[in-house]
């Protein structure tokens, strides 16, 4: 017994042998016994078993610990519902717990009870990797749903970036086509003008060559007096005056919306077409002074030198645009989305010859002739400098009385960089002055940019503003924009092909030419019609001028002389004047792209378009 | 011009500050150097810059400094006309003699000469400095001018001193 008694409690399990031990300790029969048949064991009394014999024999004091244990061995209490009322035999608090091979006297049998552990486990388990399964499905059905929703709206986006930009077009197209009605519209003014201007010559009888008393000091009347021959109460119809007013202004206006939308037609097919376009680097270095464009929308917006009626009249939302050219953030904003490309070619040029100062030829197909006007002898030369490193002939005038007389002489300039504060004859004042004769571009340089200033200055025929104290930048922005015409290659078209590969000059040139009458076929004819008019009435120009000039004051004589029978545009536009006739060959395109500043900027804008928006830039 | 020029040109865009801080670091070892980048309140040293890389040769300098001396020249002429406008009491003057020296600060990127001067500019159009408001006082516009003036005087001779530094280390 005793040796089988060792073996089987060296089977048997730790627990079963001490469960074993405790009820063979007599002196805790009152507590815990052997049952009456000796095929279970009783707890008589629960809290001395737990105070004093578990400790004894387990290490612990928890009576339910303890019955933990005996469930996981399989014992099971011995429930006394139903049999004798329900009472246990042992007592009311008694705990009668059996086991089939726990018996008082086979040890043996001991070995046979085995902790039941991993069986009641497994689904324990089972259900515990279950959950995170099915999270994991879930999560998959989630991600799976979002990476669909996510494609649905990469899907959408497309869409409505295709349609974004398709509308963007169309709207640039309907805008240019706009911008060319007004141009048509203008040159029917024009006619009309000179319709006007001689039948009022032919119902007159005034003498012609009357000294002119009283022009009036306010542009108006300059106008008006500029506009018609002789005399003050020989305005062409007032009409045809405000109405060609607001045309010009009209345009200016337009202009900047369609370069508003070009930039955004250009991002957009920089983000979705993923081109490979070089950001316009000149944008990027262009610091905060390098302004300009956004002049224009102010141009139009807000005038309030002499017009400040019509104005008020025609611009109620002008400045909506909201567009503050003093403004840094504005101004590194401003859409300069075509000639940005061209400058690229510009700059680099211009960066690799920096270095020395030397000139370097960005390309042009001959040397620009630049008229830079300017008082202050360090401006001067420093602008000076900057056009010589672009390879521009230049000449200076050293304030507005020199450059009228230079450009009167018949110099001819390819671009006129304009001081507006100067001694003798201000910038406005001669630009206004070379307008009654020659349309070359002229570019206002100066320091007051506020928007009733750029405003003024487009109102007397100033094509554009460069900001003082002008940038490289800014300054090849200006070349770039207003002598495009001059350039050899034109980089607008090809800005990513390698520079290896520069367009044959045929190609170039058939696309000039094909570029800049294509804009304006039908307008084209026009042109000259309004200088055949003013051809057939060179009458009183002479006199018309001494009124002008005489109003301007010191040279009026000189002018005089030089003076070519005139055609004077009320908008400060000229077209078809004589001179262009007078230029000849060497103007050629350059005259036509370089005539008002609208036109030669809705030319390039469309020279550089992509190309399946082309035909809706046309005139039709 | 034929094509191959384009090309040659083209391909090198050769970033110029970096080329010109380069050169200045170079040249200055012997702690004796300016740094006109230390001074970004006197000059605005992106217009500056540009004014440097238009010098044929680097090492001379010879148009910037010629630019800067032209410059100092005749910022003193205006200066001392501004003093002589002052006693006259001409005011419109003033505004076109401020003007002037703002023009051509500005062009040297001297940002506080030139904010001096337009402050100068405006108080001789009757404004007031930002030339936002009517300054219906011409005394008072006198008075303005002629404090101005004084700042405009120390900044000159201040931006003076920091070029005539600059073109020193930069020579030797």
């Amino acid at each position: 017994m005793n040796d089988n008694a060792g073996q089987g409690a060296n089977n048997s399990s730790d627990f079963v042998r001490k469960l074993y031990k405790m009820l063979e300790s007599p002196q805790d029969e009152s507590v815990v016994r052997w049952g009456n048949e000796g095929d279970s064991f009783v707890v008589l009394e629960n809290e001395k078993f737990t105070k004093h014999i578990l400790p004894k024999h387990f290490k612990h004091s928890n009576f339910a610990s303890f019955v933990r244990q005996l469930n996981k061995y399989d014992f099971h209490k011995v429930r006394h519902n139903n049999e004798d009322g329900g009472a246990s035999p042992y007592g009311p608090g008694a705990w009668e717990f059996r086991h089939p091979d726990f018996k008082i006297n086979n040890k043996d049998a001991l070995d046979n009870i085995r902790r039941k552990a991993p069986a009641p486990r497994k689904p324990n388990q089972v259900v515990e990797e279950l959950i995170p399964t099915q999270q994991i499905d879930m999560v998959n059905t989630q991600l799976v749903a979002t990476q669909q929703q996510l494609q649905s709206l990469q899907e959408r986006y497309n869409e409505l970036s295709m349609h974004h930009s398709m509308l963007l077009q169309e709207v640039i197209g309907v805008q240019k086509t706009v911008v060319n009605h007004e141009h048509v519209i203008q040159y029917v003014m024009n006619f009309l003008n000179t319709v006007d201007a001689q039948r009022r010559r032919e119902s007159r009888v005034v003498n012609p060559f009357a000294p002119p008393t009283s022009s009036g000091p306010n542009g108006v009347a300059t106008t008006a007096a500029d506009t018609a021959p002789p005399a003050e109460e020989d305005a062409p119809a007032s009409p045809l005056q405000a109405a060609s007013k607001l045309l010009s202004e009209v345009n200016a206006d337009h202009i900047l919306n369609v370069r508003n939308l070009e930039q955004m037609n250009e991002q957009q097919m920089r983000f979705n077409a993923t081109l490979t376009t070089p950001p316009p680097d000149a944008s990027a270095r262009a610091h905060n002074r390098t302004v300009s464009r956004n002049a224009q929308p102010h141009s139009a917006g807000s005038s309030t030198v002499s017009y400040s009626e019509l104005d008020n009249m025609v611009y109620p939302v002008g400045h909506t645009q909201g567009i503050d050219p003093m403004y840094s953030e504005h101004i590194n904003n401003i859409p300069y989305p075509l000639p940005t490309k061209t400058t690229d070619g510009t700059t680099a040029a211009a960066n690799d010859g920096r270095k020395k100062g030397a000139p370097v030829d960005p390309g042009w197909v001959r040397q620009p002739q630049v008229l830079l006007v300017e008082d202050d002898p360090t401006c001067r030369r420093i602008g000076g400098k900057f056009l010589y490193a672009f390879n521009c002939a230049v000449d200076s005038a050293l304030d507005g009385l020199e450059a009228v007389n230079k450009m009167n002489a018949g110099s001819k300039y390819d671009l006129v960089l304009m001081d507006i504060i100067m001694p003798n004859l201000d910038g406005v004042s001669a630009t206004h002055l070379i307008r009654q004769f020659d349309n070359t571009p002229i570019v206002a340089m100066t320091s007051n940019i506020r928007s009733d200033d750029i405003s003024m200055y487009f109102q007397h025929g100033m094509n554009d503003v460069l900001p003082k104290p002008f940038t490289k930048e800014g300054l090849i922005t200006m070349l770039d924009k207003h002598l495009s015409h001059l350039k050899k290659h034109t980089a607008g078209l090809s800005p990513m092909d390698p520079p290896a590969v520069p367009l044959p000059p045929v190609t170039k040139r058939s696309m000039k030419s094909e570029d800049s009458p294509a804009t304006s076929p039908t307008t084209n004819s026009n042109w000259h019609s309004p200088s055949t008019f003013s051809g057939i009435s060179p009458a009183g120009n002479q006199a018309d001028d001494s009124v002008y000039y005489g109003q301007q004051g010191g040279y009026a004589a000189q002018a005089i002389q030089h003076t070519p029978p005139l055609y004077h545009s009320p908008s400060g536009a000229p077209l078809g004047t004589p001179q262009r006739q007078q230029q000849g060959a060497r103007r050629g395109i350059a005259d036509v792209s370089g005539g008002p500043g609208e036109m030669g900027d809705a030319k390039r804008q469309q020279m550089y378009a992509p190309p399946h928006m082309q035909p809706m830039g046309r005139p039709r | 011009m034929p094509a191959p020029t384009q090309q040659r040109v083209r391909p090198s865009p050769s970033p110029s500050k970096s080329t010109v801080q380069h050169r200045e670091e170079e040249t200055t070892p012997d702690g004796g150097t300016i740094e006109l980048d230390n001074y970004p309140e006197i000059i605005d040293l992106t217009v500056f810059e540009q004014i440097l890389e238009m010098d044929d040769d680097p090492e001379d300098r010879d148009f910037s400094k010629d630019i800067v001396s032209g410059f100092f020249e005749q910022a003193e002429q205006t200066l001392e006309k501004m003093n002589q406008s002052l006693v006259q009491s001409n005011l419109p003057e003033l505004s076109s003699l401020g003007h002037f020296l703002k023009g051509s600060s500005a062009t040297l990127g001297l940002v506080k000469v030139q904010k001096s001067c337009e402050k100068i500019q405006n108080f001789g159009k009757r404004l007031d400095a930002s030339g936002n408001r009517d300054e219906p006082d011409d005394a008072k516009s006198l008075d303005n001018i002629r404090s101005t003036l004084g700042d405009v005087d120390e900044e000159y001779h201040e931006a003076k001193r920091l070029l005539q530094q600059f073109f020193k280390t930069e020579g030797e």
